[in-house]
């Protein structure tokens, strides 16, 4: 089309001499004629000749009425196809028509001047008519061949105005519904949009050629050329990018970081993930979000993550809206989430939304995949640890689908094939499993389900088994009333539990056990006030049932007593309502505001202790006991959620936040960190809830048209009532377990500085944080105290934090990643002497977490290979090689002092991974 | 309570395994020394002179554990009695014999010459209740054959629920090549050859439990011991004639015992990826004037009582070989290697003088000269004294 119209316009060029010389004068009566037929009119009762294509003719709905008596036939003409997208031209006895442009009569003074084409945003664009000769510049638009031009408007040739406006809306070309915060850009322009909750967008272009492109991390990516001639609509479709297998590191935030008002977001970008190079080739999303500021674990391979100084229970891990109590698999090793079915990862450690709630410090959204609706496809992938498959199938084609991914491992196959005695009889294996439905029932209405399954399995000795497995259900039913307002409805249901079967030549064999469930129903409003206020509410009760363990005999002859402590249960609810307050261009204010209410419910018996002594089961002066359902202690309080943007320039933002959280579940550890057999525990009466007050300030700076994302971030934040541990407490199977628990407070601060490439070869982010993370356990009684009462630092307090993560690209096939770790060793209790006690000797240890270990260094480097692009293939390959710690730098895992059998005090130190470890991974896709 | 903890040891080989993880040992420095008091006070129901040792905790640098001199230290109870205690041998000896009686709260004080003070809190004795019986019998355990010594002990009342052991063995040594005849050096350096004195041939081997024992009959339906205090390998040298030991059973209260659980726990071997936080384990004992004065142990009121049995080699294994001396006994020789006498007949290079001055070796037979050699064997083979004391203890019977 576009070499017919240029060879159109290069053959009438030089007949433009004449043209238009003879123009008769003819009369002629229209009713009710549909344009082409009023044109064959014309044919008819002139010697014209109307050369015109009728699809473009066909288009013009507008019947047309009129009479003319001689008048001239180009007046005619122009009055029948005013309305319509087309022009003429008269050249003797021929009429040509065009779509939307014009053909000029004559050429413009620097049509054949070396000097380059500028992009017509000119000023002098009536002057300078749009040519398609313009097409020769496009070469600098690199835009594909496939990429059609799309006409906006008809060409005018009295132009006046600077900027057309066009407008239209996004829809998803699968499912036909409208698609909210699209982000649209003009490649090589300042102008941009974001699609409004309808799928409405508006843009103001210059007159000419513009590129406007769409770059979404969960859409395809869409290119169109827009010719724009005057105001029009266009409306774009895009698809999913689940289906598509071009997989362009893309720029997944865009303008968003600097234009939303939460600070403290850290996305990841799942498919950008997999070039990372990660230990034994397991692709990790939360090992990847350690590698942001901000988020930090205590040791390499450790459970448990710490944001912005928070313990490990702060965190509120979601999967498809419900709790993922422990996401790790092998203590620590990998993680739980499937990296093939995740697509979305979003980590807040600050400005927590106000519909979230329940935990102190961050909350780690993370949404499954919906499966292909038009056809079945997979992934799968097979590594030295793991194998792992995608499956996605569609139920009704372009309406509902599933989607099914699975991971298992094969270390116990490993284990059984070695000669030595005690591995031969250990066991280590874990799997996983995802399963989600999604039916877009129609433009109003969407259903998703996700249910999901881990388990993990370890026998390292031949008496006991440990197991420790997660479970969670959510259902979510979408709804639009109107276009302002919409609604969700939201089950879930989590439950986690480990289990130690100890199984000993002796009698005394026994099962231990713990679980923890939680079901909640969660009712969101969204509400489109005015244009300025967005409205979001909501309610959300949650129901907790802690079985908190049992020990039951195996064997009927042992003495060991069947013992279950007794269950915990409790209600927790809360009531949001935040307001998005677009104030001017520049401020936005992100107003929410959450109330939460907790009631620890019985049955239970709870004790009572003496007054003004520390709780020991020696002060113990009573026990009252609770009725099923009834009321033990109730909680509560406001937790204002405030966020502010404002715009200093176009790209350049600050931010500014306040939020408060509420806890009122607490998991018990003694050890340095999480291990999968620590004990959630509820508040009640003894145990109060953790609060935490967090003030944030942050500079967000997009550079060179966005490829670039600077920010700078600092925080300081104030916790309450955090849970600590007498030296050596007992927390399984103890009924008194409040005995041991200590509770003060925390400090943490914080600066963070990020800075991202997007696009391009080179790829990938660095980031830099320095932070401090202190805690103070006071009381009057010197057994609930540490270090005297004084503030020390956490264990996870690493002040200087530096971390490249960095992807070059050679082709399209072949890329090199690297990442590079630096962080302060961690602080660690040493021992500060010896003493003899008993025929032993034993360690004297500091004040807790007075000295630190050496500080941790660590390079990867992984080659990424792609299988060939052909689109014809059976499956699309991708091969990825890794090493993991090149350097073979023995970082310090922890320094520990042992009295050994001839009682004797000997010191070890532990690394994890001292030497390099390669490792090979294939992944195919079909 | 079983341990709950991971095995570590073989986490760690595991994760050798799987993950090239690596434990390695870790100099013991002191990188910040700070002094505290180490108080070892457990008083018992046995009427007798209570012992109470005072130390100072050292360096791990340091070779010996200083005792806490001159303080003053003394014991008080709730009916108004006071006992006090006299430095004698390092150690703080009751001026009288005395015993803690039930129901009665036993308090300690001391006071350093440098003036600090540290207070106990008031102690009442525990429940009284005598062990049942000790047993020695051949058992396998983890596949290795040998002698278990088990505790028996019963409470009906259940009321003694926290039990804390110690033992002491005690093991007769013969040494197997000892020789009437031995050889020493003159001043001059040359060998003399002497009658060997009898008393190297028998003597007593001594061995306390460094272990800190516990077992608690808490979720138990009766308050029934059956427990495992030592296991000794039928390879185990010790057992090679006669063998004895002597059990002492504490009953300790919950507060003792999880004093007890948690210094175990501390010093224990830990979880790879999650070990145990350690920090500074308070007791019972406070200063009263200074709380920055650190201390440690604890001041034990309890009841204990005690059983010594006896066993031989040849009752417990009829007609089994002896398990292997405490080293090899082969006996060899000394040689010149240019001469080809080394590696045949004899494995030692030149003469045995220098071995002997440094106490490696004992004759054993044949007389260096023409063309013959003398044959040497490892020192305690020949003498047991090297490793082992030759005076009988008195408790002993044979």
């Amino acid at each position: 089309m576009k070499k017919f119209l240029l060879a159109l316009i290069i053959l009438f060029s030089f007949q433009l001499s004449v043209a238009q010389n003879t123009n008769e004068k003819i009369s002629i009566t229209f009713k009710d004629e549909t344009l082409e037929s009023a044109l064959k009119a014309i044919e008819t009762k002139t010697s014209y000749k109307i050369y015109f294509d009728h699809t473009w003719v066909g288009a013009n709905k507008e019947l047309i009425n009129g009479t003319y008596t001689d008048v001239k036939i180009d007046e005619i003409l122009d009055k029948i196809l005013n309305k319509t997208d087309l022009n003429f031209i008269i050249l003797k006895n021929k009429i040509i028509l065009t779509l939307n442009s014009t053909i000029h009569d004559d050429l413009p003074a620097n049509y054949f001047s070396d000097a380059p084409i500028e992009t017509p945003s000119n000023d002098n664009n009536s002057d300078n008519p749009v040519f398609y000769q313009q097409y020769d510049s496009l070469n600098s638009y690199s835009v594909t061949k496939k990429a059609s031009i799309v006409f906006i408007g008809k060409e005018n040739k009295d132009i006046t105005k600077k900027n057309y406006t066009v407008s239209g809306s996004i829809k998803n070309a699968e499912t036909g519904k409208p698609e909210a915060n699209i982000y649209i850009k003009v490649k090589n322009k300042n102008i941009s949009t974001s699609s409004d909750p309808d799928g409405n967008y508006t843009l103001q272009l210059p007159r000419g050629i513009n590129v406007i492109e769409i770059k979404s991390l969960s859409h395809k990516d869409v290119s169109k050329t827009l010719m724009v001639y005057d105001d029009g609509t266009f409306d774009i479709n895009v698809n999913d990018k689940s289906n598509q297998l071009d997989e362009v590191v893309i720029n997944k935030k865009g303008r968003k970081q600097t234009e939303t008002a939460v600070s403290g977001l850290v996305s990841i970008d799942i498919e950008g993930i997999k070039n990372v190079p990660l230990i034994l080739g397991e692709r990790d999303i939360l090992k990847v979000a350690t590698t942001f500021p901000g988020i930090k674990t205590t040791g390499e391979g450790s459970a448990g993550f710490n944001v912005r100084g928070g313990k490990d229970d702060q965190n509120l891990i979601l999967l498809d809206n419900a709790v993922l109590y422990n996401p790790q698999h092998f203590l620590g090793f990998f993680s739980a989430i499937n990296p093939y079915t995740a697509k979305k990862a979003d980590i807040y450690k600050g400005s927590i939304p106000a519909d979230f709630g329940g935990r102190l410090s961050s909350v780690f959204d993370i949404t499954t995949k919906n499966g292909n609706p038009e056809k079945f496809s997979g992934e799968g992938a097979i590594g030295p640890i793991t194998s792992n498959l995608t499956l996605s199938l569609p139920i009704e084609k372009n309406k509902s689908s599933i989607i099914f991914g699975g991971r298992a491992t094969y270390s116990d196959w490993i284990l059984k094939s070695l000669d030595d005695e005690n591995l031969k009889n250990s066991q280590a294996g874990f799997y996983d499993g995802i399963l989600k439905y999604n039916n877009a029932i129609n433009s109003n209405n969407n259903l998703e389900a996700t249910a999901y399954y881990s388990h993990d399995r370890f026998s390292l000795d031949t008496d006991s088994i440990y197991k420790y497995s997660n479970r969670l259900a959510s259902l979510k039913w979408d709804h639009t009333f109107n276009k302002k307002s919409k609604a969700a409805l939201i089950f879930t249901n989590s439950e986690y539990k480990f289990n130690i079967d100890y199984d000993s030549d002796n009698v005394d064999s026994f099962d231990f056990g713990y679980k923890v469930s939680e079901s909640q129903v969660q009712l969101k409003f969204n509400y489109q006030l005015t244009p300025k206020h967005n409205l979001s509410y909501g309610i959300a009760s949650k129901l907790y049932n802690i079985a908190p363990g049992y020990q039951h005999p195996k064997n009927p002859e042992s003495l060991l007593i069947s013992t279950d402590i007794e269950k915990e249960r409790a209600l927790e609810s809360a009531i949001y309502l935040a307001d998005s307050y677009k104030l001017s261009d520049k401020l936005l204010l992100d107003l929410g505001l959450r109330y939460s209410y907790y009631a620890a419910l019985g049955e239970a018996n709870i004790n009572s202790y003496q007054e003004g002594l520390p709780l020991s089961n020696e002060t113990v002066t009573g026990t009252t006991h609770y009725k099923k359902n009834e009321v033990i202690k109730t909680y509560g309080g406001l937790e204002p959620r405030l966020a502010a943007r404002y715009f200093i320039t176009e790209d350049f933002s600050i931010k500014a936040g306040y939020d408060m959280t509420r806890q009122y579940i607490h998991l018990l550890s003694s050890n340095v960190t999480q291990s999968p057999t620590d004990t959630w525990k509820l508040s009640d009466s003894n145990v109060a809830p953790q609060t935490a007050q967090q003030v944030s300030l942050g500079l967000f700076k997009n550079l060179k048209d966005e490829e670039y994302e600077i920010s700078l971030e600092g925080y300081y934040k104030r916790s309450k009532n955090i849970l600590d541990y007498k030296v050596g407490a007992q927390l399984v199977l103890n009924e008194n377990v409040e005995t041991e628990l200590l509770q003060g407070e925390g400090k943490a601060y914080g600066v963070e500085l990020l800075l991202k490439k997007t696009t391009g070869r080179l790829n990938g982010w660095i980031g830099y944080t320095y932070s401090r993370t202190l805690i103070k356990l006071d009381s009057q009684f010197s057994s609930e105290k540490v270090n005297n009462g004084n503030y020390f630092p956490a264990n996870f307090d690493k002040p200087h934090d530096l971390s490249a993560i960095l992807n070059y690209k050679f082709t399209r096939r072949y890329s090199l990643s690297t990442n590079f770790l630096y962080q302060t060793g961690r602080p660690i209790t040493y021992p500060i002497g010896t003493y003899q006690y008993g025929n032993a000797q034993y360690t004297l240890y500091s004040d807790r977490n007075a000295y630190r270990i050496p500080d941790y260094i660590r390079l990867d480097i992984g080659i990424n290979i792609e299988g060939n692009h052909k689109i014809k293939k059976l499956a699309h390959s991708f091969w990825n090689i890794s090493v993991y710690n090149v350097l073979g730098r023995n970082n310090p895992y922890s320094i520990y002092f042992v009295t050994d059998q001839s009682g004797k005090v000997k010191g070890y130190k532990t690394s994890i991974f001292s030497i390099p470890v390669p490792s090979i991974t294939y992944n195919f896709k079909f | 309570m079983k341990n709950y903890k991971l095995n570590n040891i073989l986490v760690f080989i595991l994760l050798v395994i799987l993950c090239n993880s690596c434990t390695e040992a870790y100099p013991l420095l002191t990188n910040s020394y700070e002094e505290a008091l180490v108080v070892e006070a457990t008083i018992t129901n046995e009427l007798k002179t209570q012992e109470i040792k005072l130390t100072k905790t050292a360096k791990f640098e340091d070779e010996s554990y200083l005792p806490e001199s001159g303080a003053e230290v003394f014991i008080t109870d709730d009916s108004g009695n006071q006992y006090n205690f006299k430095e004698d041998a390092e150690k703080y000896i009751s001026t009288v014999e005395f015993q803690a009686v039930p129901e009665r709260k036993y308090q300690l004080h001391i006071n350093t010459k440098d003036g600090r003070s540290f207070e106990s809190s008031p102690e009442t004795l525990t429940t009284i209740n005598p062990m049942q019986e000790v047993t020695a019998a051949v058992e396998a355990k983890d596949n290795v054959n040998g002698v278990s010594i088990r505790i028996k002990s019963f409470d009906a009342a259940h009321a003694s629920t926290y039990y804390r052991y110690e033992y002491e063995e005690t093991y007769k040594i013969v040494t197997p090549k000892w020789r009437p005849i031995k050889a020493e050096l003159s001043p001059t350096g040359s060998l003399i050859f002497l009658t060997n004195s009898p008393d190297t041939k028998v003597c007593y081997g001594s061995k306390k439990s460094t272990d800190i024992l516990l077992v608690n009959t808490n979720d138990l339906s009766e308050d029934r011991v059956d427990f495992l205090a030592r296991f000794i390998s039928d390879q185990d040298y010790i057992m090679t004639t006669r063998y004895s030991i002597l059990v002492r059973q504490y009953i300790e209260s919950l507060a003792a015992f999880n004093y007890y659980t948690t210094l175990k726990k501390l010093s224990g071997p830990e979880s790879i990826l999650s070990p145990t936080q350690p920090g500074l384990l308070l007791g019972n004992i406070q200063s009263t004037n200074n709380l920055n004065n650190k201390i440690v142990g604890y001041f034990d009121v309890t009841s204990v009582s005690t059983e010594r049995i006896y066993f031989n080699y040849a009752d417990l294994f009829p007609g089994k070989g002896a398990p292997p001396y405490v080293t090899d006994c082969q006996e060899y020789c000394y040689g010149d290697p240019e001469a080809g006498q080394v590696p045949e007949p004899c494995t030692h290079v030149k003469s045995p003088v220098e071995d002997l001055a440094l106490g490696y070796v004992t004759y054993f037979t044949g007389i260096d000269g023409a063309g013959s050699f003398s044959y040497w064997v490892n020192a305690p083979c020949g003498d047991c004294t090297t490793f082992a004391s030759n005076i009988k203890p008195t408790f002993w019977t044979d």
